[in-house]
């Protein structure tokens, strides 16, 4: 149950974003990558997530709960991701946010897991409220509870933290490193900040 | 200076309002007008003619749109599109007409291989249910909608928006259709209701493309007012004047009738956040489902190499960017198509069924043009004067009155665009009759003015409004004076724009036939009158070569615009 990247690296016509990179995510383990701006390591999600764009192309194998997810469509890999902007849909509700990512099945079920999420993120009474009138944390936390009722396999965090301020910025890192952990979702954080780095976990450099 | 001068778009524009509005009391109009024997019959047949049209155009639109946004095939779009839009309606009327017609391009084709000696008897022209309307009207009006979604898709804000959009609702298990279904389209719909309206509205009351090519027994309700209209009878003017009221009314109701539709439809919201079914096929139940066979036998032929699915979605996004390319490329082909057919009638003398190429070639039609030219330079000096004028009255608005104020400019331009042009026209008739405009140059000019400014104005406001206000501060920093920023700054940055909004107001005053025809009152003769009376009468060739100088010239400006707009720099 972990995420293993086989040799997996990013190219641009011949010349290659970054080296070669082998590496094995374990459950519940978040490995930090960090490097210079510039240096791929954006690219290096994209390439996992499998949405590099065009003319950028990625050489290598990323495996998934023992699954080689190449030619697989981004949106079935299971592969949930958090941007450096928190991006709810503007037109949609928090409840619909919500309710978005989360599998199909039966309303009842359904609504029932939405309101479990809202008292979860203590937001019981937002569900109708929408996504510009939430302050920062709770849309960085709302984006978190989507990602996660979407049931992903793995996880991939982009900067998700370097918008928000200081005191928010640990509030919602701890509060996002344990759901993962909790869910045991081996999780690849490209960050610039050494903060960041969860106590004891591993950093790659690219 | 500025409020002057936008008075030459708004006074005659308020008039035509207001004495259009003055019909609806001529109740002996309204009296004669339900007694009319077509009256319901072709208010039916117009009603449908631009619903069916309207939601098709909508359709093919959104279909190709969203089946190459972000393809590689996605920068050309904007080139194409604008230069099927420089085609007038009624050119593309007349042309598609001699396409399908019986003894038309299409059935001779046909015949090569039928081995038809005669033409078929078909009634692909001026058919009973508008047919031949709805097919040109959805020909015309898909590149129109598509320009508008590319304006919209092309914007900045909307790129970002929509990139980081798409990657959160991928990374959620969501494919390209649903994401365009549930992400895309609620944010785009809502921009999009004028350029329906309008759209509806212009095919469901149009005139000259439904005398060229829809039905006659019954006509569309809309040819059957501008026929009252132009009589010389005063009673068949009021209920004319109380037709264009009454259509004008129906269609406003049936515009608010499926609006109410949509909406209730959209209120449900149950649709916007359905689950993802992508990630279906990523839990196979074993090594025998579908996608998993698929993923490994795929990747027997590419192994090792991770190839990228962003641009078109995987198999099943590049089904779309196929289907979507072979709707667009049907399209540009009819354009193709239709213009081939239009050069070679107007050469053709004796073109016998089922020859494929005329048995006489010959330049008479071309030499008769030519021999008396006054509709063409008519056509050409008003558009060029109202293109002139438009950017000039736009330009000094935009840089003298707040932006707030553009709301209402805006409003009263998409009036202009989203009421029948049958009903304006009468009103403005009415208003001109009573200044001693009519059958003058100034009120044709003014007739020509109004359309013209409204489009322009939509066109440009938007790009001239987010001008970068930092480059004036530093300009004003190096002691620049207002006119000096304006010629060497602003307009060499905006010229794109602003080129693209005149060529844009050209094709529109080149293409106006029934506030030219009303107003004109027989004194001054366009491009776009001549090609009407020739469609009723039997010379093709000349029919054709009005036609193709009908497409020429706003052609000519579109490719201009495209080429002289180029930026040679980056501001990024």
């Amino acid at each position: 149950m972990s995420l293993v990247l086989e040799k997996l690296s990013v190219y641009l016509g011949d010349s290659r974003i970054f080296e070669p990179l082998s590496l094995t995510v374990a459950q519940g383990e978040i490995v930090t990558v960090m490097g210079a701006s510039g240096s791929g390591k954006t690219s290096l999600l994209s390439a996992v997530a499998g949405d590099l764009p065009e003319p950028l192309y990625a050489v290598g194998l990323v495996i998934l709960q023992g699954r080689d997810l190449t030619r697989i469509p981004p949106e079935s890999r299971r592969i949930g991701r958090l941007f450096q902007d928190d991006l709810l849909f503007p037109h949609l509700t928090v409840g619909e946010n919500l309710l978005f990512g989360m599998a199909r099945g039966p309303k009842i079920e359904r609504q029932a897991m939405l309101k479990m999420a809202l008292q979860h993120l203590e937001l019981e009474g937002f569900e109708n409220r929408e996504p510009h009138t939430l302050s920062g944390g709770q849309r960085s936390r709302v984006a978190l509870m989507r990602a996660l009722l979407a049931k992903p396999d793995a996880m991939l965090l982009d900067e998700p933290f370097s918008k928000l301020d200081k005191t928010l910025r640990s509030t919602i890192r701890e509060y996002t490193y344990s759901h993962l952990q909790e869910r045991n979702i081996p999780t690849l954080l490209v960050t610039h900040d050494p903060e960041d780095v969860p106590t004891g976990g591993r950093v790659i450099y690219v | 200076m500025a409020l002057p001068l936008m008075l030459l778009f708004v006074f005659p524009l308020i008039a035509s309002f207001f004495f259009a509005a003055r019909s609806i009391f001529d109740l002996a109009g309204w009296a004669a007008l339900f007694i009319h024997p077509q009256l319901w019959s072709g208010l039916q047949l117009s009603l449908i003619t631009g619903l069916v049209s309207a939601s098709l155009s909508v359709l093919a639109a959104l279909l190709i749109v969203s089946g190459l946004y972000q393809t590689k095939w996605w920068p050309r779009i904007p080139s194409q599109v604008g230069a099927m839009l420089a085609v007038p309606h009624l050119a593309m009327a007349i042309g598609l007409a001699f396409l399908i017609m019986p003894s038309g391009f299409i059935a001779r084709g046909v015949a090569m291989f039928t081995g038809w000696q005669t033409p078929p008897n078909w009634i692909s022209t001026h058919d009973p249910y508008g047919l031949a309307l709805v097919a040109s009207l959805v020909i015309k009006e898909t590149p129109f909608l598509m320009w508008i979604l590319v304006s919209i898709l092309n914007r900045e804000d909307v790129q970002r928006n929509f990139a980081g959009q798409r990657a959160a609702a991928v990374s959620l298990g969501h494919d390209m259709k649903s994401i365009w279904l549930r992400i895309f389209l609620p944010q785009i719909l809502p921009k999009l209701i004028w350029p329906l309206l309008v759209v509806f509205t212009y095919a469901a009351t149009v005139v000259d493309m439904a005398l060229v090519i829809g039905p006659t027994q019954p006509p569309p309700f809309a040819t059957i007012v501008w026929a009252d209209i132009n009589d010389a009878d005063i009673l068949y003017n009021a209920r004319g004047a109380a037709g264009a009221v009454f259509l004008s009314l129906a269609v406003a109701g049936v515009a608010v009738l499926v609006w109410g539709l949509v909406k209730a439809f959209a209120m449900k919201r149950e649709w916007l956040m359905t689950g993802p079914t992508a990630r279906d096929i990523i839990r196979p139940s074993g090594p025998f489902s579908t996608s998993w066979r698929r993923a490994e036998l795929l990747r027997g032929v590419h192994n090792f190499t991770l190839l990228h699915t962003s641009g078109e979605g995987g198999p099943k996004g590049r089904m779309r960017s196929l289907l979507a390319r072979f709707l667009f490329s049907k399209v540009l082909l009819l354009y193709l198509l239709v213009t081939a057919t239009l050069i070679l009638l107007s050469f053709a003398i004796l073109w016998p069924f089922p020859q494929l190429w005329p048995q006489t070639l010959s330049m008479a039609a071309w030499l008769r043009v030519w021999s008396n030219p006054s509709a063409l330079i008519t056509s050409l000096l008003v558009a060029g004067a109202t293109t002139a004028t438009a950017i000039a009255i736009i330009i000094a608005w935009l840089e003298s009155q707040p932006q707030r104020r553009d709301k209402l400019i805006l409003l009263l331009s998409a009036s202009a665009l989203g009421l029948p042009a049958i009903l304006l026209t009468l009103g403005q008739y009415r208003a001109f009759l009573l200044l001693n405009l009519t059958g003058t140059a100034t009120g044709l000019f003014l007739a020509h003015l109004i359309p013209v400014t409204a489009y322009m104005f939509i066109v440009l406001a938007a790009p001239y409004r987010s001008f970068d206000p930092r480059w004036r501060a530093s300009a004003s920093g190096l002691l620049c004076s207002v006119p000096k920023f304006l010629w060497t700054i602003k307009f060499p940055l905006l010229k794109a724009p602003l080129l693209a909004a005149s060529a844009i107001g050209f094709a529109v005053s080149f293409g106006q036939y029934v506030p030219a025809q009303l107003i004109a009152a027989g004194r001054y003769s366009t491009l776009p009158m001549e090609a009407v009376t020739l469609t009723s009468g039997t010379n093709r060739p000349l029919t054709a070569a009005f036609a193709l100088l009908l497409m020429a010239p706003p052609l000519l400006a579109f490719i201009a615009a495209a080429h002289f707009g180029k930026s040679r720099w980056s501001t990024a």
